[in-house]
């Protein structure tokens, strides 16, 4: 065991507080993020409750809910690949609701194939849904939404874009953000989306192994008529553009800079009391000649070791935490990549707090021990 | 120890046949200016042989801390010079005076400084990994080396917390001796023991010095250590007195004479030498 860690060990009621800050700084990052992501996961909720592993839509499409459209004959493409086991049209787009009491709402259609195991249809329809969505003009939306499109049981009508739809059905669980998800058939899709009959949203695919996917899109990209993703890539896409676009990452950031600034205030006055407490110790040795630098790498050790006991730390008490969180309801998604960085931002922050704390070791003088 | 000395050298001190491994001329040190001004260190010369083992008494304030600073390379000094090793240290820059330290100087303090958190084992490991660069194999062979040669290598796996202030006070001077010093600088390193312990410390270092070729600078109050040392240097207000044992007894009130001198085999105390 290296002399950094062995005095931390020792000392390590003394180096409790900034284990703490630590600990505090990357869950406040890591359950900030997670709530966004959570919260904008809800936008790729079409990509991440269907069974498709390939993605294709208009060039350069930002979202899943910001699709233009495309000619159906771009299936064609997709279904030449060998790997592909099955394709599918799928529309998606925002459209108008006209309420029966007067006002329009802003909602999304989605429209898509409707038997078993159809590649678009969300798994929130079940069997006897889906087969009521056949019937034309016939739409299924989410009880949550009732209210705000003044819906008050199934079989109410209502206007979308001009055409009278029927709700023959509702999801439970399917909760919106822009607009209510309105689900259908395709052929019922295509008027509420004001499309033409040879135009679609997007080619859905799936391989015969799933693995295939990412080659699959790789060789889809050497054309520049259509923007080919696998499903993983177009959801974290589809979040991010939401994320970005609302400047909810600004208020983030001023939270998460924040926590980082208490961290290393924190965690820098631990380790600056720590070393002043042996700062007689280190002496002696700077007496005997042994160069600064080793008590200055001792000190970063130490804050290195600070940061990572922290981070185990904190990891339990995200999970838990997210946890509490979706019992209430509220979805925090916590995937490697984020833990991954916070835990990155945190050990940084830590170093940086051991670089503030070297200036106790100026205070260090040989000489002193001699009195 | 093989040090090429020039009998009459360049620093301008006459040391015939390269015998003295430290000397000092004219230093002076005051602290303070103007009503506060004190002159702690005041025309101060002297000189110790290679592998001697000297000792330096005075008064409380009579700046024997401040003149053991000077010589090791610690406090500089307002005028005059150090020559150790040929070398005069105080015309050194900061970093080559710090390699000379580094190389040369070890340091044994009242207050044993060691770190409450590591071993006495890990104590002595750290100053060779970290001063002479020596790999983990190497510290822990010499440290066993030092800690038997200390009595102490069944204490190696204690704390400082765990060991008495005789034993600390050994590990201290293991960590001191690990880097096979040519200058071992003590100050006060028996006041906090009993004497049974303190007369151990002094017999440690008086081996450090015949034995191994150390040159030895111990700062006491206690004259029942002078039987154990080569020289002895008396300070009165930063001055140098006529260091003789009739002196000591007269300030001490402590008889050195033969008949309480305890039995050291082929010692032949040589005090009173400037
Ligand atoms: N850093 C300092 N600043 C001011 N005065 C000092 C300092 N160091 C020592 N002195 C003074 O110098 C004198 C000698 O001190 P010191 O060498 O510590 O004596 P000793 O070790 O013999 O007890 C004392 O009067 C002390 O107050
Ligand atoms: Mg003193």
């Amino acid at each position: 065991m290296s002399y950094a860690l062995t005095i931390l060990w020792y000392d390590r009621q003394r180096y409790l507080p900034g284990v703490l800050a630590v600990s505090f700084s990357a869950l406040l990052i890591a359950l900030q993020c997670g709530l966004l992501l959570g919260l904008f996961s809800i936008t790729s909720l079409p990509i991440d409750h269907t069974n498709a592993d390939i993605w294709i839509g208009a060039p350069g499409v930002l979202s899943v809910d910001l699709g233009r459209p495309i000619r159906e004959a771009t299936l064609a493409r997709l279904e030449n690949q060998p790997e592909i086991e099955r394709t599918e049209i799928y529309l998606q787009g925002f459209s108008y609701w006209s309420k029966s009491d007067g006002g329009t709402e802003l909602c999304m259609v989605i429209g898509s194939r409707l038997d078993e195991n159809a590649l678009g249809k969300v798994n929130e329809l079940t069997k006897d849904l889906y087969e009521k969505l056949e019937e034309p003009g016939a739409i299924v939306i989410d009880e949550s939404d009732m209210e705000r499109l003044s819906i008050k049981a199934i079989g109410d009508v209502a206007e979308v874009a001009g055409n009278r739809v029927r709700v023959v059905g509702m999801t439970k669980t399917l909760k919106s953000l822009a607009g209510p998800y309105v689900f259908c058939s395709v052929t019922t899709a295509r008027p509420l989306l004001r499309v033409f009959p040879d135009q679609i949203t997007y080619v859905l695919g799936k391989c015969k192994d799933p693995a295939d996917a990412k080659t699959v899109v790789a060789r889809l990209r050497e054309n520049n008529n259509f923007s080919a993703f696998t499903s993983a890539e177009f959801s974290f896409r589809s979040r991010w553009h939401w994320l970005t676009k609302t400047k909810a990452g600004i208020a983030l950031g001023y939270a998460a800079a924040l926590g980082l600034l208490v961290g290393a205030v924190v965690t820098s006055q631990t380790l600056y009391s720590a070393t002043m407490a042996s700062l007689k110790e280190f002496a002696v040795l700077r007496a005997m000649g042994i160069p600064k630098w080793r008590m200055q790498l001792l000190v970063m050790t130490q804050s290195f070791w600070v940061g990572i006991s922290g981070i185990v730390l904190a990891f339990p008490a995200v999970h838990g935490l997210a946890e509490l969180a979706d019992r209430l309801g509220v979805r925090v998604e916590l995937p490697f990549w984020l833990l991954g960085g916070a835990a990155t931002v945190t050990i940084s922050m830590a170093l940086f707090a051991g670089l503030l704390a070297l200036r106790s070791l100026k205070s260090m003088e040989p000489a002193a021990l001699l009195r | 120890m093989s040090i090429g000395h020039k009998s009459i050298s360049d620093n301008g001190l006459r040391n015939p046949a390269g015998a003295y491994s430290i000397q000092c001329r004219d230093l002076m040190k005051s602290f303070g200016t103007g009503e506060m001004l004190t002159v702690a260190i005041n025309q101060v010369s002297l000189e110790i042989k290679h592998g001697e083992i000297a000792l330096m008494m005075g008064p409380s304030g009579s700046g024997k801390s401040t003149l053991l600073a000077m010589l090791s390379g610690l406090l500089h000094p307002d005028s005059g010079k150090v020559v150790a090793l040929g070398q005069e240290i105080w015309k050194l820059p900061e970093t080559e005076l710090e390699r000379f330290r580094l190389r040369h100087c070890s340091f044994i303090f009242q207050g044993y400084n060691l770190f409450a958190s590591l071993t006495a084992r890990q104590q002595l490991e750290l100053v060779a990994e970290w001063g002479d660069g020596a790999t983990k194999k190497e510290a822990r062979k010499k440290t066993d080396e030092i800690l038997c040669l200390l009595d102490l290598a069944k204490k190696g796996h204690l704390q400082p917390g765990e060991l008495s202030g005789g034993e600390k006070q050994r590990v201290a001077i293991g960590r001191a001796l690990i880097k096979c010093p040519d200058f071992c600088f003590a100050d006060e390193p028996t006041s906090a023991l009993d004497w049974a312990h303190g007369e151990q410390v002094i017999d440690l270092l008086r081996t450090a010095a015949h034995k191994r070729g150390c040159t030895v600078l111990i700062v006491a109050h206690d004259a029942r250590i002078i039987p154990y040392v080569d020289k002895v240097f008396y300070l009165e207000d930063g001055k140098l007195q006529d260091s003789n044992p009739e002196g000591l007894t007269r300030v001490f009130g402590h008889q050195t004479g033969t008949g309480s001198k305890p039995e050291i085999p082929g010692h032949d105390a040589q005090t009173g030498t400037i």
